[in-house]
């Protein structure tokens, strides 16, 4: 056949990096991209704090729970707005990062927080971390995801989501659980490479870090620490007071952040989010470079990543994942929040669990997979396509509020004189492009048409049967590739 | 064709019933290829994988009870022996799988001790990654079951299925086709009808995609059919089993479904989670962990049993696999590390039951392996036997690179 994935994609650098760098082109920012150019919107996203994001903090303001501390949740609690044990400020934050991911103009901000959240995952939701959970985002995630990977990697160690989670609080100096051990070498670090001798004596190390039962927050229990030397991946301490231990704890890490492994396993996991589920070698040595050259900073490799070469190079190499051609529908849809209420965003974070990939709630440790070999399902591509019609059409969620007439908003004000017209037009709009003379073809065929057969006002194509369109093209490969 | 009806209907009976006329626009072309897609030619068991994900304790399960070592290393939670039952004098099941114990009586229920990959792996990823490839020191990629499908010739959508979850299993992972379903009634698609030709046009626009795309989409247009008619026919669990409302209930009632209907199918995939036990564990009494969630997993084994009757139960084999076992020695929080050594469970008609089978090495300090359980028999080997014996496999080594079947008598020979 000779058709390879370029031939489904526009060939605008522009549009390449904005679906690559935010959740999918919507209309606005396709105009603001034109108008400022790749580098300055870039700058721009990289700076998160000067760009104003109105719409996203009013849904966030819907979503209060969500970003409740841990005394919040505990005060919550007490006046009973919230069970103990519930899980309902856990939900909240992952419908407030569905409206994030959907409307925030702060786009490559949220993909990188959706990047972290799962690199150092604490499922979300899950029982023991009710508490816990949603000031995680608010104090090591969001803080950091632009920042140095150092001081998140400190900030996740030390925080009861993450010791909760992998077991830390409950290690003790006598038996030490190597769970946490294991996973911060495994995952959020080096990568496989480690030895047993690494974890037992990581393990060891990061007893008395633990979790205060009364309160649910962090405290060093000195008591609990194992002292005694430590060799971990060429680091080594002879962790020989028990008072010292939280100060010897944060060294490893520091150490591990800054390990050739580790910038070159995040460097391989970024390439692998935004470049090509088989990333070229020769972006991935040079970003882990920078990674090392900038302390764990993450803006400039970002910035390394997206004026390379090989991520120029790169249209077609990735597939959406669930998660975000649900969010991308929306978007290239261009629908505006609910204007009150959050019917619409539980219902949309609804959808993606269904798709297998709601935020942050990956149950293992790992994080979502990020390559299209472990989604290509054919239970997965039915929710999507059901979905792409659902929120096209309107019938779920029901509350977004979308144009007056759909056909003049993505078919231009004029109806086209023909078939044809109408999917080059509806086509262009939401992919960029028109699509083949053969798709065009089967397009038409679903209305029992031809392209070339005449577009008439009363026609159910440009009526009650229209939604079908773009839901078709939204269906296609056409949008399936980012 | 009520849906109410109870009763099985294999989607022969279902076309003689004329119901094919109902279905008939749905997917055009598809359905018409789906209609000369009768059952293959297998004649060899369904063979059930069910996966504990996290790193299942084997010797919670099947308690070695005549090993002293076994008491003294878990002072908080070994199972006692007053409490087990089933097993075989040495062994003894957790009580939590007394569900099963009708079946263990009947030799219908057995275990593998002492079974494992053929090096540690404590990593639970990587461990994964080595079970579901089962392939080490080779450049193989594909999934082992994925491979024994290919090796028997499957072809039809419905010949390997996964079911219980979005993402496709990486042990079926390969050229032979392969289906995912989250449950077999969410497998519809929204909008199609006689003069909405959905699926069809969707076949047409992925026509020349690359090929992951495609693949998928040819084995999605291509089951709409077969599932609607499922969908349509409703499904009733037979001989009174109460699945139990789990992920893993809901699984194994959809894979009792798809063998009764008769679609073809020769191998299922079906997940049990959250075995990761690193802290509190529990004593072996209801509201503990281990014992609800084995309990969990026994009902839903049980009913599945229960569900297929003997002679549905006399062409299926039911095993389950892990990552790893778990450390022998209990953590200073109640609960266990990952380890090496683990047990495997087996249901079937064709099994031989009520014993613990594999070589025992024994718990003792100088047994261990880096405080683990030690490997007497490679689970490759386990299934190899399995393959064999009941699946019709000629070659195992074609599946398991390099790998014999076991020779432990575990099932009778079909």
């Amino acid at each position: 056949m000779g058709v390879t994935a370029t031939d489904f994609l526009p060939a605008d650098p522009l549009l390449h990096l904005l679906r690559r760098a935010t959740y999918g082109p919507t209309p606005a920012s396709t105009a603001e991209i034109r108008r400022l150019g790749a580098s300055a919107w870039l700058e721009r996203q990289l700076k998160p704090g000067s760009i104003a994001d109105k719409t996203a903090d009013g849904l966030v303001a819907r979503l209060p729970l969500s970003r409740l501390s841990i005394d919040g949740v505990h005060a919550k609690v007490r006046s009973r707005a919230v069970k103990q044990y519930g899980w309902e400020p856990m939900f909240e934050l992952g419908y407030a990062a569905v409206a994030r991911a959907v409307w925030s103009e702060r786009q490559l901000l949220e993909v990188m927080v959706d990047f972290w959240s799962n690199h150092l995952n604490v499922a979300c939701p899950s029982g023991d971390v009710w508490d816990s959970r949603p000031d995680y985002d608010r104090v090591v995630i969001r803080p950091y995801a632009l920042g140095r990977f150092a001081d998140m990697l400190k900030a996740s160690a030390k925080h009861p989501a993450m010791l909760t989670y992998l077991d830390n609080r409950f290690s003790t100096r006598a038996a030490p659980n190597e769970n946490y051990g294991r996973e911060l070498l495994e995952l959020h670090t080096v990568g496989l490479g480690y030895s047993e001798s690494d974890v037992k004596h990581a393990a060891r190390l990061f007893t008395g870090l633990t979790v205060r039962w009364d309160t649910g927050k962090y405290r060093f229990d000195a008591g609990q620490h194992a002292t005694g030397p430590v060799r971990v991946m060429g680091f080594s301490h002879a962790n020989a007071t028990a008072a010292g231990g939280e100060a010897a704890a944060m060294a490893l890490l520091d150490h591990l952040a800054l390990h050739p492994a580790t910038a070159k396993r995040i460097a391989t996991k970024l390439c692998v989010r935004f470049v090509s589920d088989t990333p070229p070698a020769t972006l991935v040595t040079k970003l882990a470079k920078v990674y090392l050259d900038n302390r764990t900073a993450i803006a400039p490799v970002l910035r390394a990543l997206f004026t390379s070469p090989e991520f120029a190079a790169s249209v077609g190499e990735k597939t959406r994942t669930p998660y975000e051609d649900v969010i991308a529908t929306v978007r290239t849809l261009g629908y505006a929040p609910e204007k009150s209420g959050t019917q619409a965003l539980r219902a949309l974070y609804w959808i993606t669990e269904a798709a297998g990939q709601a935020p942050m709630a990956w149950a293992p440790p790992n994080g979502y997979p990020d390559v299209a070999t472990a989604w290509a399902s054919p239970s997965g591509q039915l929710i999507r396509w059901n979905a792409h019609l659902n929120i096209t059409a309107g019938w779920w969620p029901n509350t977004l509020q979308r144009p007056a007439s759909l056909v003049a908003a993505l078919a231009g004000s004029t109806l086209p004189a023909t078939y044809g017209g109408l999917i080059d037009a509806v086509a262009t709009r939401l992919v960029g492009r028109k699509v083949s003379a053969e798709h065009t073809e089967a397009l038409a065929a679903f209305y029992g048409k031809t392209p070339a057969s005449p577009l008439r006002a009363g026609d159910a194509a440009a009526g009650w049967a229209f939604p079908y369109l773009p839901a078709l093209l939204l269906n296609s490969p056409y949008f399936a590739l980012r | 064709m009520s849906g109410s009806c109870g009763c099985p209907i294999s989607r022969r009976k279902l076309l003689a019933a004329g119901a094919a006329g109902v279905f008939a626009g749905l997917v055009g072309e598809q359905l018409a290829t789906q209609l000369a897609f009768a059952s293959p030619s297998y004649s060899g068991d369904v063979f059930v994988l069910l996966s504990l994900r996290g790193g299942f304790d084997g010797l919670s399960a099947v308690v070695p009870a005549g090993d002293p070592a076994y008491y003294a290393a878990r002072p908080g939670i070994a199972v006692p022996k007053a409490r087990l039952v089933g097993g075989d004098g040495y062994f003894g099941l957790n009580p939590a799988l007394a569900p099963l114990l009708p079946y263990w009586q009947a030799g219908t229920f057995g275990a593998v001790q002492a079974v494992g990959q053929p090096v540690p792996n404590r990593s639970h990823f990587s461990a994964m990654e080595e079970l579901e490839r089962a392939a080490p020191g080779t450049s193989v990629r594909t999934g082992w079951l994925d491979r024994m499908m290919g090796g028997l010739g499957a072809d039809g959508p419905f010949g390997a299925v996964s079911v219980g979850s979005a993402m496709p299993a990486r042990v079926l992972a390969g050229p032979a086709p392969d289906l995912g379903l989250t449950a077999v009634d969410a497998f519809t698609l929204s909008g199609e009808d006689r003069t909405r030709p959905m699926a069809a046009t969707m076949a047409a626009l992925y026509a020349g995609a690359p090929q992951s795309l495609a693949a998928t989409t040819a084995m999605t247009t291509s089951a709409l059919a077969t599932t609607a008619e499922l969908k349509a026919a409703g499904y009733a669990p037979a001989n009174g089993a109460a699945y139990p409302d789990t992920e893993l209930g809901k699984a194994l009632r959809d894979v009792a479904r798809l063998i009764k209907a008769d679609v073809g199918l020769m191998s299922a995939c079906v997940d049990s989670g959250d075995w990761d036990m690193h802290e509190n564990l529990g004593a072996a009494t209801p509201g503990r962990r281990m014992y609800d969630h084995l309990n969990d997993l026994a009902s839903a084994l049980a009913a599945f049993a229960q569900d297929l009757g003997p002679a549905g139960l006399g062409r299926v084999t039911l095993v389950t696999i892990s990552e790893f076992g778990r450390r022998v020695e209990q953590n200073g929080s109640g609960g266990l590390d990952h380890g090496y050594g683990n047990a495997m469970l087996v249901l079937g008609g064709g099994v031989r039951g009520g014993k613990v089978h594999g070589r025992w090495p024994g718990l003792a300090e100088g047994r261990l392996v880096d405080g683990d359980l030690a490997v007497t028999t490679d689970y490759r080997a386990v299934i190899g036997e399995i393959l064999r014996d009941r699946c019709g496999v000629a070659d195992v080594s074609a599946v398991f690179p390099g790998v014999s079947p076991a020779k432990l008598g575990l099932v009778k020979a079909r």
